[in-house]
């Protein structure tokens, strides 16, 4: 497991050096000049060109990329054009709220995609599945910012049950911040519950008609020993590369989420740095978020060898 | 059969008379009629080619058929003193795997790939009989121990995919004798084995048999199977059973036209000369069922009544029936 384990990570190396480099370039096809941006109304020709040399840009592109690479790998990712904050800062600032809001939402999208994706594959063709399929279609089909603003409407506005907007460190007060953090959640956890169920639904389905689970029952096994013991743990294996991906997604950051509810987090930052062309906070949290991917994509490996015994090594 | 007098009312594992099958809206009946006796310690086999409803009539006798949209419909039927046919969907659980049990055709699919094979065979114990699971474990070892699996206490940690398809049919055969059922459907168990492999677990199946005096329903396609393991056989087609009797007098006397087809597309060890027949035509689509004797479509004796009308099933001798207008077939061969 552990050779598997470092076998992984060094798979995982090139491929960040590898999207930090399309960061890097990508980047600079980008229209517009961060040094205009900067150098505000005036433009005045020789404070360009002094804010061109003092952050390198006037080096060819490669050399620029191996400066910021070499400052990387000593942990300096920059410093932001515009707030002048160093990037570690700023992601470190930014990152809890983006997380959390990302595992709450995961929680819920679990907690209900998969119960009534089975469910739906189980009672398929009855009034069930059908009802679960128009409620998965529209939580698919609504925007979450829509659905976000009718949910501020109910709760905060008419019945005064939940804060419209506001976010609270978990560190300050958890209660509140919990609090705080339910509308969010329930959002963009609504909208993954919808992609899950689909998902589990129709693996569940290929199962089910499968000649082990026919053995199942031949031995006499009760529905729940069925679909739950040999159905679903084959099932498994597709939900949780769609968990993984969805989760990897979530890390992104939720922007237009994190816009209605005035979350501070990956997803705000990441916009207002693209429109700033704020390269390094750009640079930073895309690779922080490609690591991240990486990581999670490590973690479902080691899941899927927990829980399919065919990828194990044979004794 | 069940009309032979010689059959011990005590012998009988399972009767079924006048078993129907029909699906959804369709009125044709893709098992139509269908009446099996099953006695203890012997073999009945079901023959017929594919698509001829032998497998959907074993699955019904499980109760794995699911209903709707399957319509299934039968005159009595008789296993353990019950009709097991009128049961609940939990007491027919209760039987299965317990006195009731099934082997499939396809071993490469038919065990779970992510519990081993220890899990999957004392889960069969473990539903029905009130043991531990030490006392599970070592009968799933003893039953591995008779299905003659090598090593069988280390096979208990295995996960089907390091087995062969013989060793996991080997397994399935365990998991369904385990709990010593009284009925053993064997649904084409070696089809999709290698020809030694299937001569093997034929005579696995036998010797099983002969010591445990489990009955057996066994469902094939494949004549040579019936010969070497059967003691009765009857002969399926299009849903109704054409011809029924012990395994010698239905070879040595072939009453059926369809049989009589049968038994001349078999290759036969010794004789080389002249070619494999083969029956003109191919089976209709239910649709497409005459009103009468199902075969008759193809069949070179059939005449109108044959089309018009269902034949019934007539004794040729004591167990041995056939359900042909024409029988006794040798009055119409002319030589």
């Amino acid at each position: 497991m552990l050779s598997f384990v470092l076998r992984r990570l060094a798979v995982a190396i090139p491929t960040l050096v590898l999207v930090s480099m399309l960061v890097f370039g990508l980047q600079k096809l980008l229209p517009g000049d961060p040094v205009l941006a900067m150098a505000g109304e005036d433009r005045d020709p020789q404070v360009i060109e002094q804010l061109r040399e003092r952050y390198g840009f006037n080096d060819p592109v490669p050399v620029q990329y191996v400066h910021w690479a070499e400052r990387v790998l000593q942990g300096d990712l920059g410093t932001s054009l515009r707030t002048h904050q160093t990037v570690t800062t700023l992601l470190a600032e930014k990152l809890p709220p983006t997380i959390e809001l990302a595992v709450l939402s995961m929680l819920i999208a679990l907690a209900i995609g998969i119960p009534t994706g089975i469910l739906s594959a189980v009672r398929k063709g009855t009034w069930t599945d059908h009802l679960a399929n128009v409620v998965a279609l529209s939580g698919l089909s609504i925007p979450h910012f829509w659905l976000g603003i009718l949910l501020i409407l109910l709760f905060s506005v008419t019945l005064h049950w939940l804060p419209a907007v506001g976010y609270v460190p978990f560190g300050g007060d958890p209660a509140a911040n919990l609090v705080a953090m339910i509308m969010p959640s329930v959002v963009v956890g609504g909208g993954l519950a919808a992609a899950l169920m689909r998902h589990t639904r129709s693996a569940m389905l290929g199962v089910l008609k499968s000649d082990y689970v026919r053995t199942a029952r031949a031995k006499g096994l009760l529905s729940p020993a069925v679909i739950l013991r040999h159905a679903f743990r084959n099932a498994l294996f597709p939900i949780v590369t769609m968990s993984t991906l969805l989760f990897g997604e979530l890390l992104g950051g939720a922007v237009l989420t994190e816009q209605v509810f005035t979350i501070p987090g990956f997803g705000k930052l990441i916009v207002d740095a693209v429109f700033n062309r704020d390269y390094a906070v750009v640079q930073g949290v895309v690779l922080c978020v490609a690591a991240a991917f990486l990581l999670l994509n490590l973690i479902a490996d080691v899941v899927y060898m927990l829980i399919n015994p065919r990828l194990r090594r044979p004794r | 059969m069940s009309a032979d007098p010689s059959v011990l009312p005590e012998d009988v594992v399972l009767a079924v008379e006048g078993l129907s099958i029909g699906f959804g809206g369709s009125p044709v009946n893709l098992v139509d009629g269908v009446s099996l006796t099953v006695r203890r310690g012997r073999t009945l086999a079901v023959v017929g080619e594919s698509g001829c409803g032998k497998s959907i009539t074993s699955l019904a006798l499980m109760g794995l058929l699911p209903h709707p949209p399957a319509r299934i419909g039968h005159q009595s039927a008789r296993f353990q003193g019950i009709d097991p046919l009128t049961l609940g969907q939990r007491a027919f659980a209760d039987l299965r795997g317990d006195r009731l049990a099934m082997i499939f055709q396809e071993p490469m699919t038919s065990l779970n790939p992510v519990f081993t094979v220890g899990d999957q065979i004392t889960e069969v114990v473990l539903r029905h009989k009130k043991v531990g699971r030490s006392e599970a474990l070592a009968r799933a070892v003893k039953i591995l121990n008779q299905v003659r699996i090598p090593a069988a206490e280390q096979r208990l940690s295995a996960y089907p995919h390091e087995l062969s398809g013989g060793m996991r049919q080997r397994v399935m055969i365990a998991m369904a004798l385990v709990n010593g059922p009284d009925l053993l459907i064997a649904d084409e168990p070696t089809t999709a084995l290698d020809v030694t492999i299937q001569a093997q677990i034929l005579s696995l199946i036998e010797d099983l048999q002969a010591t445990t005096g489990t009955a057996m329903l066994l469902i094939t396609h494949d004549l040579g199977v019936v010969a070497e393991t059967a003691h009765d056989v009857a002969v399926m087609y299009a849903g109704r059973i054409v011809e029924s009797g012990p395994v010698e007098a239905l070879f040595a006397d072939p009453q059926h036209p369809y049989t009589v087809g049968l038994m001349g597309a078999m290759p036969q060890m010794g004789r080389r000369e002249g070619r494999l027949l083969s029956i003109p035509g191919s089976v209709p689509a239910p649709a497409l069922f005459p009103a009468g004797c199902r075969f008759a479509t193809r069949c070179p004796f059939a005449d109108d009544a044959c089309r018009r009308s269902v034949p019934p099933a007539t004794v040729v001798t004591p167990g041995h029936s056939v359900s042909c207008w024409k029988a006794p077939l040798e009055e119409h061969i002319v030589r």
